[in-house]
């Protein structure tokens, strides 16, 4: 009863106010990505609606805003392009199932290996996206177009500086939208994109054959947008945490968000995921509360179904000023500053997950490189934390390695290479009771060295193997004892 | 180490303080107790503070609103905290002339009710307001913790509503339960109360046992020392017992509390409640 009161009705005033600001600011995104998409912005508004809404109830992270997004709305192009509107309704509900299942199996779990690096090339390459998608409405247009959209942006950063009180994107938009009726001037609305809602929207099932092949078509798209989704509201639901000073349910945000997706899908929407830049205008807005999310919900189908007319007559240069803003905002400048002074291989992580998103237009490869790539680069790191010194013993008849460090894949080959082979001696000790063997590569690379030894007769006698192999195991047996750090580092 | 049962007396920057610190520290020599003054600071993340409605986002917004939200708050901590340091600085001194107490002053952050429940292994004896801060603009007359507080925390404790005034007299609302019988036990345990005279009422519908249950507690606490008398009041416990206060001179009530279910009290209202509503002399609510 406590934490429904703390997260509902604590806050209700600022929670009404920003929910009107976010809904102000989401019916021109929902728009944009449901151009983004190539399907009639009232699905984009309707999944915006539906999305909200529910996950006010079902998410795990109060005052985030989740609705139609530009990073799904990039993978469904194709989807959309070669099969239709009913089978991204369809792949909407299957990514729905496949997140409630991520959240039962507590994948979200899986978050800690995607490094800050990767976060911040994840959100660099969201913002370029969301940049790019606005090209099209700024080529081959006349003076007009540029002239409003340059307007625009003059709107939304200079009446902050006057006044915090009205949200400055929505003043832009209806002096826009006002100035281009007024002129009567010849440039491209919102009307021209598509249909726009005239009601409420219902349950209906999506239009397409429930067989295996269907599954096969919609399967690769869900199994993205699934992923997408998940990363973006989970790293949204990270940025509001710190933003507010507060905990989240990530597992009950995963679920939330399949939820959403699976109603979304039967009510004629796109699939969605959490917003980054309208949860952080939700927060600086007040907005904290779950009653934040439901009220810019509602209000945006309100006023969309009520104002459809008006609506419709916006000029697309307005979106397109609110979209720069939206991609300005979202975009990490300060990672570009950083770029000199953090070590290269986490720029070149940030770097390569950016290139990768921008060239194939999919967040899940570009995280997929960022992740693969900033584990090898630990690997690399961690393999050179190995030495090894050796001294003769025995009055010159054999001679004693005593190894330090980490031996693993990464460090294997480094490893064989430090003996030396060519003297002439009786027998070897290796006291390896100091190393960590971490997997097979090195136990292998052990054994050759026996056989390396053994070719010139000479005996190998390996000491302490017992306690370097007991990171072998994969299920760590000692090392999550108490205890274990001491092991780890000094033994 | 285990700490030494203390004497909680949980405070905040209302007038009430005073009253609860003075009883407290009454309590704590009574109990030769040593006394902590707890403030807590009830943090609200959840309720936004300034509020930009812009719905403008420029070059690193993430960052500047994360900095500015995180230097506010520090400022709004800082001044909490301060101003919560001096208050119970204040009250400390107000306790510093009695030789025998120790007194120690404490603040933390979190919520009243957790605060308190945490830290119910090393107290003797919870002191709070019966109206606090939060109350006194309101006309309810018991405090929205109060009821709460009462309810979860299982050690005694004792709710104030007025002036300090030494106690002379107690009233022990007694019914023969296992509650009240033990609040009869800890009473005849305490050497230090012996001075004060005692009076035991049963009141409600008079049964069989009655008789008995009173003879126990008035030889046992006759035993102890105490100057007691002991009496059945038929009719309504609340007004008997409110009526057994002001004709006796009793200036502090002991009674167990909510022995019912909170759902039951939503039907039927709860006893404990009208108790503290009604009676205007400090009371210790006793939990099994």
């Amino acid at each position: 009863m406590d934490t429904i009161r703390q997260e509902w009705f604590s806050n209700v005033r600022n929670d009404v106010l920003a929910g009107l600001v976010v809904a102000l600011a989401l019916i021109p995104e929902a728009i944009a990505f449901s151009i983004i998409a190539g399907v009639d912005p009232k699905v984009g508004l309707y999944a915006s609606f539906s999305i909200a809404v529910i996950i006010a109830f079902t998410g795990g992270r109060p005052g985030m805003i989740s609705a139609a997004t530009g990073a799904m709305a990039l993978l469904m192009v194709t989807l959309v392009k070669d099969h239709g509107l009913q089978y991204l309704f369809a792949a909407t509900v299957l990514t729905g199932v496949l997140q409630i299942i991520a959240g039962w199996v507590r994948l979200g779990e899986l978050m800690r290996f995607v490094s800050r690096s990767v976060v911040t090339g994840f959100v660099n390459a969201l913002a370029i996206l969301i940049f790019m998608a606005q090209l099209p409405e700024l080529t081959n247009v006349t003076w007009e177009v540029y002239a409003m959209t340059a307007a625009g942006l003059a709107i939304i950063y200079g009446l902050p500086r006057l006044t915090t009180v009205v949200p400055s994107p929505l003043v832009t938009i209806v002096v826009l939208t006002i100035i281009a009726i007024l002129l009567d001037l010849d440039i491209r609305t919102v009307g021209d994109m598509g249909d726009l809602p005239d009601s409420l929207p219902h349950f209906f099932m999506p239009d397409v054959p429930i067989t295996w092949e269907t599954l096969q078509i919609i399967f690769p798209y869900s199994a993205t947008l699934m992923v997408v989704g998940l990363l973006e509201s989970l790293m949204t639901a990270t940025i509001v945490d710190d933003l507010t000073d507060t905990m989240s349910n990530k597992n009950r945000e995963c679920v939330g968000q399949g939820v959403a997706n699976v109603a979304t899908g039967f009510m004629g929407g796109m699939a969605g995921c959490a917003m980054i830049g309208q949860s952080v205008i939700n927060v600086k807005s007040g907005g904290r509360g779950r009653l934040s999310t439901l009220v810019a919900g509602l209000l945006l189908l309100i006023m969309v179904v009520f104002a459809g007319d008006w609506v419709s007559q916006i000029p697309m240069a307005a979106l397109v000023a609110v979209m720069i803003m939206v991609s300005i905002g979202t975009f990490n400048w300060e990672s570009v500053r950083n770029l000199k002074t953090h070590p290269k291989s986490s720029s070149m992580v940030m770097v390569s997950t950016v290139a990768v998103t921008v060239a194939t237009h999919d967040l899940a490869q570009g995280v997929l490189t960022g992740v693969l790539l900033s584990g090898f680069f630990f690997a690399h790191k961690v393999g050179r934390i190995l030495s090894v010194t050796s001294a003769a013993c025995d009055e010159g008849r054999a001679r004693r390695y005593t190894v330090y460090g980490q031996v693993f894949f990464a460090s294997a080959d480094r490893f064989t290479k430090v003996f030396d082979y060519q003297e002439v001696i009786d027998k070897v000790y290796i006291d390896v009771s100091r190393a960590h063997f971490w997997d097979i590569t090195a136990v292998s690379a052990l054994d050759k060295i026996i056989m390396k030894f053994g070719r010139d007769g000479t005996d190998v006698e390996v000491i302490g193997l017992n306690e370097a192999s007991a990171t072998l195991v994969d299920k760590f047996a000692i090392h999550d004892k108490d205890g274990a750090a001491d092991l780890l580092l000094d033994h | 180490m285990r700490q030494p049962s203390k004497v909680l007396a949980c405070v905040d920057q209302s007038d009430y303080a005073s009253h609860v610190t003075d009883y407290a520290a009454w309590a704590a020599c009574r109990l030769k107790a040593p006394l902590e003054l707890l403030h807590v600071i009830d943090r609200h993340p959840e309720v936004a503070a300034d509020i930009d409605r812009s719905g403008a986002l420029g070059v690193d917004a993430q960052e500047s609103l994360l900095e500015r939200l995180s230097q506010e708050e520090g400022e709004r901590s800082k001044v909490i905290r301060e101003q919560g340091r001096v208050f119970l600085n204040a009250l400390k001194a107000r306790c510093d002339d009695q030789d025998e107490l120790r007194t120690d002053t404490r603040q933390r952050y979190g919520q009243l009710l957790s605060t308190l429940k945490e830290q119910e292994s090393s107290v003797a004896l919870y002191v709070l307001g019966r109206r606090g801060q939060s109350a006194s603009h309101t006309k309810r007359d018991l405090g929205r913790h109060v009821e709460a507080i009462c309810r979860q925390i299982r050690r005694p404790i004792m709710t104030v509503t007025d002036d300090f005034k030494a106690p002379k007299s107690i009233l022990v609302a007694y019914d023969g339960g296992r509650m009240t019988r033990r609040g009869i036990e800890l009473l005849a345990s305490n050497p230090a109360m012996r001075d004060l005279s005692v009076h035991v009422i049963m009141s409600g519908k008079p049964t069989a046992d009655s008789n008995r249950h009173l003879e126990w507690a008035q030889q046992r606490l006759l035993g102890a020392g105490f100057t007691v008398d002991s009496a059945f009041v038929p009719g309504d416990p609340e007004q008997a017992v409110t009526r057994a206060i002001t004709e006796r001179e009793a200036d502090l009530l002991i009674m167990g509390a909510y022995s019912h279910s909170p759902w039951r009290s939503l039907v039927l209202g709860s006893r404990t409640n009208d108790l503290l509503r009604a009676s205007q002399v400090p009371t210790i609510t006793l939990h099994l």
